[in-house]
């Protein structure tokens, strides 16, 4: 897919932008603090409905601004479509798909896909799991418009679970009712838990590949889905049994500590080197590359599943990787649209014989670049 | 600020708590309640406070009604072992609305919640138990909405009437009659296919 448009309306530094696109490389060259990183967040929120970098809408609005407008226009394998993300300060965001609005944030997902590649990816790996949770769940919210519907139910059946749990504390009749909240919190969890794994069989497979080769063949990659409900054969019908048999099995300790302490949102993905867990055991050169794989991974993912390269977003990163891994990104450059921001076009010289586009960032203004002038 | 006379500010405001009332909406209804002609006025809020006062709930069914027990209730014509549960008084209109549906209803006037911090104790269920009890209930037909609210509150009670040898069912989710399947979304058409039927 090609991303030919984008209009942004007092969205962050930007009073109102409108960039169009007709090559695969974008340049978004400027100094530090000047917003080329604001344009990659505004792509990747018409993607997914949110930024990568916080939950909450109101700081992607203009300082005081009541609402901001983010509008794309991509060209995909079907035909073009139109997007419009409308973030508002005291409102719930509206979503417009092609002029007419989507009733949920959940339609707009699939319409665009992008991966981003950001000096944050390293969490990934560092921190805790709910880090890896959220990947997983962004990546196979892109991809199944049901897994988000899914994940939302879950999430509100689990927020009433637990304070169902709170609240028997005080009054013990009430864990007559937990029966029904279970029930549905093993049938939408036992969805969210196949898929994830279904996720990771396919990710695992890609990824090897692609560690054997950033590597050289001497890294050995895997991943494990980490499950704290136990199951054998991926079955719907299994995992929410054992699903439910937990909840049952773990009811008077979840009473006494008021929480769910087990299920899909317990769950992490785990990464290991050569057998070894590379959050606890990698070098932060393996934690890189790891993360790097991954990341790749996630574009021959996407294509797998949709038919189609998503676009790829780098955000700084070039400058972070060694002479062979730009080498790896490039390649994809040409049968993936990649918008790239750095400081500097020089830095990275194999760029100058690519066809391309440079916009020069500047305080909240893009202004387009003949690529011979740098 | 202060560009309303305060009698037309204080009906603003109190318009404006309803619901589905914004302040635009608000406003425009103030002055059109201003403009009507006094008997008419005179009519709409004796009509409001009417309303207000002769409605009470069904000691059955605990649907609103001005006599009780209610008229489905007492009519002749309805199958009383048949119990439809509905979330509230409006569903009980949209299902009398299809004219197809011979049995009872029994109105809960809300969902599990706990967020919200609604119990069991505080909807309408011991009533429906009582009812059940009295032994000519067959059937209970579970109508509350598709959302996890009402599916809980589904669950929760059906949990508490098969022990009474009672059948409890469930309403379908899945295609509405005269749609396109084209137009159905994802996750209504994998409901749909959940819960397929042999034919």
């Amino acid at each position: 897919m090609r991303l030919r448009e984008l209009v942004l309306k007092n969205y962050r530094n930007y009073n109102e932008l409108e960039l169009s696109f007709h090559s695969d490389l974008i340049l978004f060259a400027g100094l530090n603090a000047q917003g080329k990183t604001n344009i990659l967040e505004s792509i990747f929120t018409s993607c997914t409905g949110r930024s990568h970098r916080t939950p909450r809408d109101r700081e992607l609005i203009q300082w005081g601004k009541e609402e901001a407008l983010i509008r794309t226009r991509v060209e995909k394998q079907a035909g073009i479509s139109e997007i419009a993300v409308l973030l508002a300060a005291r409102d719930k965001k509206k979503v417009m798909i092609n002029q007419s609005p989507a009733s949920r944030l959940g339609e707009l997902m699939g319409h665009l896909n992008s991966v981003m590649f950001s000096p944050d990816d390293l969490k990934l790996i560092r921190e805790g799991p709910a880090e890896r949770r959220r990947f997983m769940d962004m990546e196979l919210s892109q991809i199944r418009p049901q897994y988000f519907y899914y994940l939302q139910q879950y999430n509100r059946v689990l927020n009433h679970r637990n304070n169902l749990l709170k609240s028997i504390q005080v009054k013990p009749s009430l864990a007559a009712t937990l029966p029904a909240w279970d029930v549905q919190l093993a049938q939408t969890g036992s969805y969210i838990i196949q898929q994830r794994k279904l996720f990771q069989d396919s990710l695992r497979i890609i990824a090897q590949e692609i560690h054997h080769r950033i590597t050289n063949g001497t890294e050995k990659l895997d991943l494990e889905y980490k499950s704290s409900i136990p199951f054998q054969t991926n079955q719907l019908e299994e995992i929410q049994q054992q699903f439910l048999q937990v909840l049952e099995e773990r009811q008077k300790e979840d009473i006494e500590r008021g929480i769910t302490g087990k299920g899909c949102h317990r769950d992490d993905i785990v990464f290991h080197i050569n057998g070894a867990d590379v959050r606890v055991f990698g070098s932060q050169g393996q934690k890189r590359t790891t993360v790097l794989s991954i990341k790749f991974s996630e574009l021959e993912y996407m294509r797998q599943e949709t038919g189609e390269y998503p676009l790829l977003l780098l955000d700084d990163v070039m400058s972070e990787l060694d002479y062979s891994r730009q080498q790896m990104l490039l390649e994809y450059i040409g049968k993936v649209q990649t918008f790239i921001t750095l400081t500097d076009p020089d830095l990275i010289p194999d760029l100058k014989h690519k066809k391309m586009q440079i916009f020069k960032i500047h305080s909240g203004t893009a202004l387009p670049l003949e690529s011979l002038s740098f | 600020m202060n560009y309303y006379i305060e009698p037309i500010a204080r009906l603003i405001n109190e318009l404006s708590r309803l619901p589905g009332i914004g302040g635009k909406t608000a406003q425009r209804l103030a002055f059109h309640i201003i403009d009507m002609p006094r008997d008419r006025l005179a009519d709409l809020t004796r009509a409001m406070i009417q309303a207000r006062e002769e409605i009470k709930y069904c000691s059955v069914c605990c649907n609103l009604t001005d006599q009780d027990p209610c008229a489905i209730c007492s009519s002749h014509s309805r199958d009383r072992s048949l119990i439809c549960v509905v979330k509230d008084s409006r569903d009980v209109i949209a299902m009398e609305k299809m004219r197809d549906y011979k049995g009872v209803y029994h109105v809960l006037h809300g969902s599990i919640s706990p967020m919200e911090g609604i119990g069991p104790d505080d909807i309408r269920i011991k009533e429906m138990l009582h009812r059940v009890n009295e032994g000519e209930v067959k059937e209970v037909i579970m109508a509350t909405n598709p959302d996890v609210e009402g599916e809980a509150t589904a669950v929760y009670i059906s949990r508490l009437l098969k022990p009474m040898g009672i059948k409890v069912t469930r309403i379908a989710h899945g295609i509405p009659v005269g749609g396109d399947l084209e137009y159905a979304d994802e996750v209504t058409l994998s409901k749909a296919l959940e819960g397929r039927r042999e034919m």
